[in-house]
């Protein structure tokens, strides 16, 4: 449990409004200043860094072996990065469910059909009636959206509660089929405050989408295209009633998801495929330099040509 | 949450140096400095890291530089002569020896090293041949190719990199072909790897082992070497062929059936109606 309460300590602190930018800079800053070779010395900031560098086909094994290594920020490091989600099945309702630090109370998952911890616990911390109200609309409202976007996988929201209003996160997981020896993942998870102040809400989003393509075949050889990228988000709607709630995290979350779809798009099967092509070029660099140069000479007689008239 | 124990000493280096080796092309640096925090003892670190830090700078085919000609070589196991912690290299194509410093990439000690084997013409004329084709096929690319003590095999390695981590993003392509010039016979290895960290931690990791033969039309050295690197030039032209081909089936087939852009209905959700919907089941459940 405590590992889950300091977490929500955490969480709150992060997502306090003088510390937000620096969360939201935190990485990039970590990481142009790293490249400016200026030594971190913070051994949290230096294993943050690692796990933004080292490959995430292993992020699992990664980030145990950085807790192994590092035992005294062994909590901080397994609540601050992104794991892939795992499945579970509710016994009580036979329905899948996803496992993350967000249900988690020591080994046992919390579900979100029954509210039930898997295995059971006799002292847990459960949402306050009112949230979970507002927790089951939310299930049921992004399972919809779920069979909508993704056709199968599997969603789970959890909240819980804040003094000011509550927190929660939204999670999809989605494998694919591995038709033509192609696989993938997807994995998406939604962190979000809502601040009530009055008939508005204040929502603060954090959005992290985990994405494994990988393939393979005689002329290819291995291919394996995989990370995960964050993006946030910040918005003031109006609430006339609780569930007012769900619809504003809902089209936050679709919002942000299919921008995060187009990101990853360009990112995974454009961008490194321009740099693969930028370390080597299929066509001859001779011969394309000795058709610029023409291009040049004739852009350059065309010129003179001009002038001369 | 399991409590972990500290652990012995030896297995804190076996996991650093794994992370070493694991670092994304041109950023070894800020790996080696980010452990380096992480373990603490600096100069227990830096005696105990060397090992990891010289195999990865072997396996990763980091480019030394030679101050007279400026020659550039390629540093891999290829090249290493003498006991392992001598660090000390062969750039076949000067006839030098040298001694790199492996953190900061420094050469020292240049010597002489004349070569006079049976199979040095050969040799030779892969080099010329393979710096032909990497000028025309790899932008930034430097080559460096090694004959073994038996005259057996030949040893060819390829390296491009491109780093641009102002824009977050880092490359390198690695070919390794060894040639049996008896049968012809040339057994190719290309990996390729790409970091891109704008917003996330994005990598591709792509392998291809090759076994191709090549048919030159003489036992001349330059006719078997122009047909080695015609045969290497078509095997790597294939493969990254097909990673672009893969590229759109991956973006096509895989990303397209996980998630859609938008819904069947190609409008976002109604987010009242989907409510409200949940909200009517529920009553018409009541009512029956």
């Amino acid at each position: 449990m405590i590992a889950n309460q300091y977490y929500f300590s955490l969480l709150n602190s992060l997502q306090d409004s003088s510390s937000l930018n620096l969360y939201q800079n935190f990485f990039r800053d970590i990481l142009s200043l790293s490249s400016h070779r200026i030594e971190m010395t913070d051994p949290l900031e230096c294993a943050l860094d690692l796990t933004r560098r080292l490959p995430p086909q292993n992020t699992e094994e990664n980030l145990s072996q950085l807790m192994n290594l590092v035992p005294s920020i062994q909590t901080d490091l397994f609540n601050l990065v992104d794991q892939p989600l795992k499945e579970g099945m509710c016994p009580s309702k036979g329905k899948k469910y996803l496992l993350s630090v967000y249900n988690r109370d020591g080994d046992s998952y919390r579900s979100p059909w029954s509210n039930e911890y898997n295995p059971p616990l006799n002292d847990c911390i459960l949402p306050s009636l009112k949230i979970r109200k507002l927790e089951v609309a939310a299930n049921d409202a992004f399972d919809t959206y779920r069979e909508m976007y993704y056709e199968g996988g599997v969603s789970s929201a959890y909240f819980w509660d804040e003094t000011d209003g509550f927190s929660g996160a939204v999670l999809f997981k989605k494998v694919g089929d591995g038709v033509r020896k192609m696989k993938g993942a997807w994995d998406s998870i939604h962190v979000f405050k809502a601040n009530e102040r009055g008939r508005m809400a204040h929502y603060k989003l954090t959005s992290t989408v985990m994405l494994y393509t990988i393939t393979g075949k005689p002329e290819l050889g291995h291919m394996n295209l995989s990370g995960s990228m964050t993006r946030q988000f910040e918005a003031d709607y109006s609430f006339d009633e609780p569930l007012a709630h769900i619809t504003n995290i809902g089209r936050m979350v679709e919002d942000i998801e299919l921008k995060m779809r187009n990101l990853l798009q360009e990112v995974y099967f454009g961008k490194t495929r321009d740099i693969v092509n930028d370390l080597r070029s299929i066509n001859s660099l001779v011969e394309t330099r000795r058709q610029e140069e023409i291009q040049r000479e004739l852009v350059g007689k065309l010129m003179e040509r001009d002038i001369k008239k | 949450m399991e409590s972990f124990a500290e652990l012995p000493v030896e297995e804190k280096f076996k996991i650093v140096s794994g992370f070493l080796l694991e670092s994304p092309p041109g950023e070894v640096n800020e790996v080696y400095n980010d452990l380096k925090v992480l373990m603490g003892d600096e100069e227990e670190f830096e005696r105990g890291i060397k090992p990891a830090l010289q195999q990865h700078n072997n396996e990763q085919y980091i480019v030394a530089t030679l101050p007279e000609k400026n020659n550039k070589v390629i540093v891999s196991k290829y090249g290493q002569i003498g006991e392992i912690e001598d660090d000390l290299y062969l750039d076949p194509r000067s006839q030098q020896t040298f001694k790199f410093e492996h953190v900061r990439h420094t050469v020292t000690d240049v010597q002489p090293y004349p070569v006079d084997s049976a199979i040095e013409p050969l040799r030779a004329a892969i080099d010329t041949a393979i710096i032909e084709y990497v000028t025309d096929h790899y932008p930034n690319g430097v080559s460096s190719v090694y004959s073994t003590d038996d005259n057996s095999t030949l040893s060819i390695t390829i390296v491009d990199n491109k780093y641009n981590p102002h824009n977050l993003w880092n490359g390198r392509w690695r070919s390794t072909w060894v040639i049996s010039p008896e049968s012809n016979e040339l057994k190719g290895t290309i990996k390729v790897n790409v970091h891109y960290f704008e917003d996330g931690n994005v990598q591709l990791n792509a392998s291809k082992e090759i076994e191709i033969t090549a048919s030159p039309n003489s036992e001349e050295p330059a006719d078997k070497a122009k047909a080695y690197a015609k045969s290497i030039s078509n095997a790597e032209d294939e493969f990254q062929g097909s990673l672009n081909e893969s590229y759109i089936d991956l973006s096509e087939n895989t990303f397209k059936g996980l998630r859609r852009a938008l819904p069947l209905t190609r409008h976002k959700l109604d987010w009242d109606k989907i409510l409200n919907y949940k909200i009517g089941q529920e009553l018409a459940n009541k009512a029956t």
